[in-house]
């Protein structure tokens, strides 16, 4: 049986190939919306893993998205460099301050404590951002130039299929890490940390570990977002912003990387739907909310895992 | 041969309260000793002294030779002493082969780096270690809950697996605390079995804290007894059991 889950989830592969041909079949606005969902993407994983996986309450992600996309923004701005070279340094920005706000959780600060500090690092971040004017542009925000590839602008079809490609790498590292005994690390602490310790696993380091590479995923993504929206604005990375992310990881699945795909496109196309109806769109999002909540706790995802156990979440490797 | 762990004069006091006062003992390796006494006597606080989850106010205990009084839980297991918990330590939302490689953690070799950008060693290294727990699984004969999550369990087959993952790294030393509570007899049995082979066939020394008396006597080489954190008794089951202090212990003060 492990032996079929495991060759059944190859198939996940079909997945991104049978994506390819969309640039063809869009008109750019819905390539813009195609792109924005592979954005969420590696926003929502990398927010999973602190919440889904480690169970702590930390709500920097916001933080970390900012803190990548500023930092591709600046160095294509500030410094010339062509976007893809800012990719890797945005990753390893948010990489840092994930490690920064692992601290109060190293220190022992759990639930709503642990929510309002991380809380506060995101708005200390927005805070920054406007202040620090020279850098970032203030509140006026910072107009990029265009995003290159290799020396090649960045246009749609191109900038899918490159969107395409981080995800998919993305997913593909969180997933190796997770079904290892660094995924079972998070769970154990997750689970409970004092029998976690007792397994002789050092919860404090697996909690950066987990922070940190939270950090690295997001902070990939806010270079996507500095190439898809070539516009940084502090006001970006605000409170809905990451309520927004919240609602994506909770739709999709908490703890599941699979329901991080699907709360990230569910909940970023289908805003657009009704966007010809002004303020239908705020009561799609609230009713979607509710009724996930009401009845499937678990998510999009466990709907899929019901149906079939490829789409269990496991965290070991077997042949 | 050097006793495998060693305490001397432990005390663990909570504000004014010695909750643990002044104990000593030793136990050699593939000896079963278990820890009696009457309920708030301090057993489970002397375990948690042991694995580093109580502070030790004074005395020394060696593991092997070495001092590992007060330091952290997951150093002291990583030096080879696994416990289990008295309300269950189980991680509810993992399956119960994921516990079990859970408890593997320090057996299983894999890198952040190696895991992310190779196939070789680290995959090669969690592969074993899932095997190894199918394996341990199967042999225990309840292989077929592998794949169920650990949370939907009877609390028989909880405790079981907890065992089960405290034992799977075969650590020199093993802390049982209340391993046959919730346990019908077939299992309680089974339970006897496997403790007394983890003990005679690979020298695993054996602490265990339980009331189940005809366990106790049953299984145990040697038997403690503490009472107000002191401890009044130590020697084999059948002298322990018609000792006086320990009717008091139990019977309280004549």
């Amino acid at each position: 049986m492990s032996g079929a889950a495991r060759a059944g989830r190859r198939l996940f592969w079909l997945v991104p190939l049978a994506l390819l041909p969309v640039p063809l079949a869009l008109n750019p606005y819905q390539q813009f919306v195609a792109d924005l969902v592979l954005m969420y993407v590696p926003v929502a994983i990398g927010f999973n893993v602190v919440i889904g996986n480690l169970g702590l309450f930390a709500f920097s992600n916001v933080a970390y998205f900012g803190i990548g996309a500023y930092a591709s923004g600046i160095l294509m701005a500030k410094a010339g460099l062509p976007w893809w070279i800012t990719v890797l340094p945005a990753g390893l920005a948010g990489c840092g301050a994930g490690v920064l706000t692992a601290v109060p959780a190293l220190r022992g600060v759990r639930l709503f404590y642990l929510a309002i500090m991380t809380l506060a690092f995101g708005e200390l971040m927005r805070w920054s951002y406007i202040r620090a004017e020279a850098l970032t542009g203030g509140s006026m925000g910072l107009a990029l130039p265009r995003a290159l590839l290799f020396g090649w602008p960045l246009d749609d079809a191109r900038k899918f299929y490159v969107f395409l490609a981080l995800a998919v790498i993305l997913v593909i590292a969180t997933e190796r890490l997770l079904c290892s005994r660094f995924g079972r690390a998070f769970m154990a602490i997750r689970g409970n940390e004092v029998a976690a310790a007792a397994m002789g696993i050092p919860t404090g380091r697996f909690i950066v570990i987990g922070f940190a590479w939270s950090g690295f995923v997001v902070g990939v993504a806010g270079a996507m977002y500095a190439a898809l929206i070539g516009h940084l604005s502090p006001d970006s990375f605000n409170l809905s912003e990451l309520v927004l992310e919240f609602a994506i990881i909770m739709v999709g699945g908490v703890g599941s990387q699979l329901g991080s795909v699907l709360g990230a496109a569910v909940l970023t196309a289908l805003p657009q739907l009704f966007m010809s109806w002004p303020g239908s769109e705020e009561l799609a999002f609230g009713l979607l909310l509710i009724l996930v909540i009401l009845f499937l706790p678990r998510g999009l995802a466990s709907l899929l895992a019901r149906w079939h156990p490829i789409f269990r979440d496991r965290y070991l490797l077997e042949e | 041969m050097p006793a495998l762990l060693e305490l001397a004069e432990v005390s663990v006091h909570f504000g004014g309260v010695a909750a643990v006062d002044r104990v000593s003992l030793s136990l050699a390796p593939g000896e079963i000793a278990a820890l009696i006494g009457p309920n708030g006597a301090g057993k489970t606080t002397l375990f948690n002294a042991i694995a580093g989850n109580a502070p030790v106010s004074s005395g020394t205990i060696r593991f092997r030779g070495e001092a590992i009084e007060n330091r952290s839980p997951h150093d002291i297991a990583q030096l080879g002493i696994r416990r289990t918990f008295q309300n269950g330590g189980l991680f509810p939302d993992l399956s119960v082969i994921e516990n079990v490689l859970a408890g593997l953690h320090t057996e299983i070799a894999s890198g952040f780096l190696g895991l992310l950008f190779t196939a070789g060693p680290s995959r090669r290294s969690e592969r074993e270690a899932a095997a190894r727990a199918r394996a341990l699984l199967e042999r225990m004969g309840i292989g077929a809950l592998a794949e169920q999550s650990a949370g939907g369990l009877s609390g028989g087959q909880q405790r079981m697996v907890e065992i089960l993952r405290a034992v799977a790294p075969m650590p020199p030393l093993l802390l049982l605390d209340e391993p046959a509570v919730g346990l019908a007899p077939p299992a309680r049995a089974a339970l006897a079995t496997l403790v007394r082979r983890l003990a005679r066939e690979n020298g695993i020394g054996v602490l265990l804290i339980e009331h189940a008396i005809e366990l106790v006597m049953q299984l145990a080489d040697r038997v403690v007894v503490l009472s107000d954190g002191a401890k009044v008794a130590d020697g084999a089951p059948q002298a322990v059991r018609a000792d006086r202090a320990v009717l008091e212990a139990y019977l309280g003060h004549a």
